[in-house]
């Protein structure tokens, strides 16, 4: 009866704390707390997913993201500060150092306020780029609001942007029945390195550009950046898994544009945005609440008949038949399911000893509660120590890097085949055979030749 | 043992003179060569069968035994392939171990060596002969796995 109600106790905890995979402490950085209400939604949304949020203002003393080296967040929301900087407190190496410690962070732009130049410094480390002066406005002539932009048309509206390329999960498509529009108003673009830890959700329209607003109001000619190597909504996935996302404009999570409705160049009706849902999207991947993979369990034993089949031995002969075997959970919102490899993607397990010696492809067994992925092979001809390795890392799933070690040995002495078993042996056999009878036919010989031989010399 | 001393002595004497009539012999006639090599080698047979004591002429048909056996394991490896390469090596080097072995013998045997081995016998000989052939075998048996 205890050890029931401590299950359901346990039940009851396990639903109420469904929230991010990497923890539930929120801090949002804000220029004042009356900012509040214009993200009231998405602030809303954040906090019934279950996130505790915790509200800042970069001048506050009591502001810090470590206590005693760890850290007090395990996420953080910037959202646009009119300030030249962020403080001692958010300096960009404390930043770093929170995503070098795990923490997630969701970073949002405006063209409004010039970004500071902290962050301008972190995204430099990261090898996101801003437009010069800490200042740009991204304009499209052909897919701006109609209705709120008529004039200046730095109201985007752009498609969901769809996966990144095929072979990917589509983590950033929201779905709705009418009109698939996103608005992307007063926003500052970024250009992303050629670094792989990077990858941008929402690029831009190929007839947008990003201009600076204070300097080049009159005529337009030195774009920093223009088309689809503008990105409006970029991450950054560090190698611990750690999630940087950048926002180009925080208007779009903002009350205003949540339920807006847009009418686009040419169109006649007008529809409701799609902001948010692509927000709660945006903000759920970065605070870890989907794409977040798990390795279960890594099972591994001798696939040969007659022989044990312990899992997961310390050692191998060459040439053996060996089988093994992966359970991968993916994170998705509140809980973890069986993770499916995308179409055309594959998962592959790699047998290696600096190099890889096999490269083979796990087929999977999935079923309601679990994917288990799986492959049998025959280990090289060569001895040594080797690597069973899962080295998976795609854009917007956490990494997977399992590494399990085991040695080779080659044959011992009594487990090569008997010689009569070849038949390309047999000759020598008989050759052997050939010597022996022929040894022991002249031995009899010679001892029966004895006497007479004797007499002989007599 | 006398009459074996009297026979060592005895036997390298024809071989010397056979040396020098065959020499002389072709030095007079060069013009009917292929007969006289004919000569020579009838020569050669009659005198190793006349001379030649009969455990010798036993020891020197093993060999030649060994010799089409080792040569036909050979020849087998060359066309057939080596594998298994252990099996090759232990039935070829039976048959070359053993003729070294039989070879030995044979030199510790011949009467004419006599001088060069004082304190072997024949059957001293004959008795390393057999353990040092038992442990080739055993060797070559074991190889061949």
């Amino acid at each position: 009866m205890r050890s029931l109600l401590s299950v359901l106790v346990f039940l009851f905890i396990a639903v109420v704390q469904a929230v991010s995979s990497s923890g539930d402490r929120l801090l949002v950085i804000l220029e004042d707390d009356a900012e509040k209400a214009g993200y009231s939604k998405f602030l809303g949304d954040l906090e019934s997913r279950g996130f505790e949020i915790t509200y800042e203002t970069p001048k506050s003393e009591s502001l810090s993201l470590f206590h005693l080296g760890e850290r007090s967040y395990d996420h953080v929301l910037l959202l646009p500060t009119k300030s030249k900087g962020l403080g001692p407190n958010l300096t960009p190496n404390i930043l770093l150092d929170f995503i070098n410690a795990n923490g997630n962070i969701l970073l949002t732009l405006s063209s409004s306020t010039p970004a500071p130049t902290s962050i301008v410094s972190l995204l430099l480390e990261l090898d996101i780029h801003l437009p010069p002066d800490r200042q740009g406005l991204v304009v499209d002539h052909f897919n701006y609001d109609t209705s709120s932009a008529s004039e200046t048309h730095d109201v985007l509206l752009l498609p969901s942007p769809g996966p990144l390329r095929p072979g990917l999960k589509d983590f950033f498509s929201p779905v709705s029945e009418d009109g698939n529009l996103l608005a992307f108003p007063h926003g500052m673009g970024q250009t992303l390195g050629q670094g792989a830890l990077l990858s941008p959700i929402l690029r831009a329209p190929a007839t947008a550009y990003s201009y600076n607003p204070k300097e080049q109001s009159e005529v337009v000619d030195d774009l920093f950046a223009a088309g689809q190597q503008l990105s409006l909504v970029s991450t950054m996935q560090a190698r611990n898994s750690a999630r940087f996302t950048v926002v180009g404009s925080a208007e779009m999570l903002s009350d205003q544009w949540f339920d807006a409705k847009v009418k686009k160049l040419g169109e006649k009706s007008a529809v409701k945005t799609l902001n948010r849902a692509f927000a709660k999207q945006v903000s759920g991947w970065t605070f870890k609440e989907i794409g977040v993979l798990r390795v279960n369990w890594v099972e591994h034993h001798l696939n040969e008949e007659g022989m044990s089949n312990a899992s997961n031995p310390k050692i191998y002969r060459i040439k053996n038949d060996v089988k093994y075997s992966i359970s991968l959970s993916e994170y998705s919102w509140d809980k973890y399911i069986p993770f499916e490899v995308p179409e055309s993607d594959a998962l592959q397990l790699e047998f290696s000893m600096l190099s890889p010696f096999h490269r083979l492809q796990l087929t999977p067994q999935i079923s309601s509660s679990d994917s288990t992925y799986s492959v049998a092979f025959t280990l090289p001809d060569q001895h040594g120590i080797f690597n069973f390795k899962v080295n998976y890392k795609r854009p917007f799933f956490s990494n997977i890097e399992e590494k399990h070690t085991v040695s080779v040995r080659h044959f011992a002495h009594d487990e090569w085949p008997r010689s009569f078993v070849i038949s390309g042996a047999w000759p020598w056999m008989a050759g052997i055979g050939a010597t022996v009878t022929g040894w022991l036919a002249f031995c009899a010989i010679w001892l029966y030749s004895a006497p007479s031989a004797a007499k002989k010399n007599q | 043992m006398a009459p074996k001393k009297s026979a060592a002595a005895a036997s390298p004497a024809p071989v010397s003179t056979t040396a020098a009539t065959t020499s002389s012999s072709s030095a007079k006639t060069s013009s009917n060569s292929s007969q006289q090599i004919d000569q020579v080698a009838l020569n050669i047979v009659q005198h190793y069968q006349k001379n030649t004591p009969q455990r010798t002429k036993l020891l020197d048909l093993f060999m030649v035994f060994l010799v089409v056996v080792g040569g036909l394991q050979f020849a087998y490896c060359i066309l057939a392939g080596n594998y298994p390469f252990n099996a090759f090596l232990s039935g070829f080097s039976a048959t070359v171990g053993q003729f070294v072995l039989t070879a030995s013998l044979r030199i510790q045997t011949t009467e004419a060596n006599k001088s060069e081995f004082p304190a072997v016998s024949q059957e001293r000989a004959f008795a390393d002969y057999v353990v040092g052939s038992l442990i080739l075998h055993f060797f070559c048996v074991n190889f061949i796995n």
